[in-house]
């Protein structure tokens, strides 16, 4: 067994240790929000949060998480930034499909938690490993400098 | 040769056999009830239109929602003549159905092609002015006055004269029991308030809050996770399969041997993939 921590909440969960997190989320949590995307962590759908930071859920091992705190796109929105970032997401109008932007809203937050006013340089940066295959990046950039204002 | 764009959507479509369905099942009890009175004129609304009597007021869209923004257009074509605005409202996929819910132009329970606006052009503002004709109705006879002196606005029926009034939820169920309208006047394109105007989309918000369901977030008790490897040749057959290493991997349940496949079955897709 595995004690994970899972949006505030230890789960213990009976998976081996070089189970990707992504799939303890989705499969056996039951946290559908991350996305499966390549699983190669080259697209950014999966990304979550380990401790503030952006990680990539596909490639991060269940055994390798420890204490770390997880944050998901269902909780991300309990923090300031993160509901900062989801409300000017809509009011941009960012989504298309959706199906990346748990992922973009995940890596925005992370970003702006650590840059409060970034330029469209430090946007691209760090936005540089979520993909959108509708091609969403022009609203995701200015969604990110409006939440950065709220 | 030219291919056009949607000539290759079209082609991919039917190859296809339709593109990915949303499923879910109708929200059982204290709602209007399906379709099918056989004395009716006129298709029942309820198909489209749940309206509770806690005035929950719910649109089934028959189409799938992929981006294009079709659940916020359909659902407009609805409220426009239903009266109802657009924060009123919750939305839900149709369940599998065909009778109530092949795209007209399709012929069957399938959204592609840019068909989705062009089958639910009639059908569905039908539906909502059928339903607002009813709650009309219900409200004239609770009421003991002309049908014509009462108007609908944003969910509510009114009657002027008397400064009564009655939101939807209150008649749902004396309109469930009234006769469907057969043919139905639809408003003129002067009067619309939500055609045709810039909406904000319906289905976003579950969309930056990892609540959506999309085709890979279907889960259902006691499901498993199949992975397949099929034949790299066209034609070519199992000859034969050592499964112990996939039965090893924890989580495997199953190895499935096809004519020109493999399938292994996990508890999760981390098992089926190492498995496969």
């Amino acid at each position: 067994m595995i004690d994970l921590n899972i949006n505030g909440q230890t789960h213990s969960v009976d998976v081996p240790p070089d189970m990707p997190v992504l799939w303890v989320l989705r499969d056996v949590v039951g946290l559908t929000g991350t996305k499966f995307g390549c699983g190669i962590a080259q697209c950014g759908a999966c990304t979550i949060h380990l401790d503030g930071q952006a990680v990539r859920s596909c490639m991060l091992p269940a055994g390798a998480v420890g204490n770390a705190a997880i944050t998901t796109i269902e909780k991300i929105g309990d923090s300031p930034v993160g509901a900062a970032v989801q409300k000017a997401w809509l009011a941009t109008e960012v989504v298309q499909c959706g199906y990346c932007q748990s992922g973009q809203i995940m890596s925005a937050t992370a970003l702006l938690e650590q840059t409060k006013k970034p330029t469209d340089e430090q946007i691209d940066a760090a936005m540089a490993g979520n993909i959108c295959r509708c091609g969403t990046y022009v609203r995701i950039r200015a969604a990110i400098h409006q939440a950065a204002e709220a | 040769m030219t291919l056009h764009r949607r000539d290759l959507l079209r082609t991919g479509l039917l190859a296809g056999g339709g593109l990915l369905l949303g499923f879910s099942l109708p929200r059982p009890g204290g709602r209007m009830a399906r379709a099918g009175q056989a004395d009716q004129v006129g298709p029942s609304p309820t198909a489209f239109i749940q309206i509770g009597t806690d005035n929950a007021i719910t649109l089934i869209m028959p189409d799938t929602e992929c981006g294009q923004g079709i659940w916020t257009s359909a659902a407009a074509l609805i409220a426009e003549e239903l009266e109802v605005g657009m924060d009123q409202i919750k939305l839900m996929p149709a369940p599998p159905d065909a009778k109530l819910y092949a795209s007209p132009a399709l012929g069957e329970q399938a959204t592609g092609g840019s068909t989705s606006i062009i089958g639910d052009w009639e059908r569905l503002r039908e539906a909502g002015a059928r339903a607002r004709i009813m709650l009309i109705q219900a409200a004239a006879q609770k009421w003991h006055v002309d049908p014509a002196t009462c108007v609908a606005q944003e969910g509510v029926v009114h009657h002027q004269a008397s400064g009564r009034s009655a939101p939807y939820g209150e008649l749902a169920e004396a309109a469930n029991a009234l006769p469907v309208p057969g043919k139905v006047t639809l408003k003129e394109p002067a009067d619309w308030t939500l055609i045709g105007k810039p909406l904000k989309r319906l289905d976003t918000p579950g969309k930056v809050n990892g609540t959506a369901t999309y085709g890979i977030d279907v889960q259902v008790p006691g499901m498993k996770i199949g992975t397949v490897a099929a034949s790299p040749v066209i034609g070519g057959t199992l000859k034969s399969i050592d499964e112990a290493a996939a039965r090893s991997v924890p989580g495997v349940r199953d190895v499935v041997k096809l004519r020109n496949a493999v399938a292994v079955i996990g508890d999760h897709f981390w098992a089926a993939r190492q498995g496969l």
